[in-house]
């Protein structure tokens, strides 16, 4: 019993998934969003890279239904050429000095 | 009768009157078996991406009611026609 607190309250501190930081809450659940509209670019937008890749939850934070339904829209927002499947970013002199190969 | 939302692109090369007639005659074409929710025409819009050698195209939504067997003959007809460069039919309320 002592034993599984124990080790319980540890895996919580060594959480990897929670290194450093407090957990992110999804933007759309706070608002109660309910339909995500692929019309909407610049939400959406927000949601993707410079590189016009679709962030992942880990990085947006979003619920996992949330990011299914960003996900699609964005996908949608695609085929309408709404938004782009690839684009192609215009690293600033600064950006490229500390990063080489920026994550998208 | 479910709720639906049609996009259109229309090419560029065409004069906006000439557009806001076809939509209009799109919308009579769904009026006829459906009803037509709201209309919004966005007007000429870049793309994100080129199509066909086009990059920009004149935007239009259409909100309408109808049931699957106007969705089908709207989306084949829309398909056929060269004037627009592309289309899609959603579901509303749907993710």
């Amino acid at each position: 019993m002592a034993r599984k607190a124990r080790a319980r309250g540890r895996r919580s501190k060594r959480d990897p998934r929670r290194r450093g930081g407090r957990k992110k809450v999804c933007r759309f659940c706070v608002d109660s969003v309910d339909h995500i509209d692929y019309k909407d670019v610049a939400v959406l937008r927000q949601y993707m890279s410079d590189r016009g890749k679709i962030r992942n939850r880990q990085v947006t934070g979003n619920c996992q239904r949330h990011q299914n339904r960003v996900a699609t829209a964005i996908k949608n927002a695609r085929e309408m050429a709404l938004l782009p499947y690839v684009a192609t970013p215009q690293p600033s002199m600064e950006n490229r000095q500390r990063r080489r190969r920026p994550r998208d | 009768m479910r709720s639906y939302e049609l996009m259109m692109i229309h090419r560029p090369e065409l004069a906006e009157p000439d557009v806001r007639s076809h939509v209009e005659e799109v919308e009579n074409a769904i009026a006829a078996d459906g009803a037509v929710t709201s209309t919004d025409f966005w007007g000429k819009r870049r793309f994100a991406y080129e199509i066909d050698h086009i990059h920009e195209g004149y935007y239009s939504v259409v909100a309408f009611e109808g049931g699957h067997e106007l969705v089908a003959r709207l989306d084949r007809a829309l398909g056929l026609l060269d004037t627009v460069v592309r289309h899609k039919i959603l579901r509303r309320g749907d993710k």
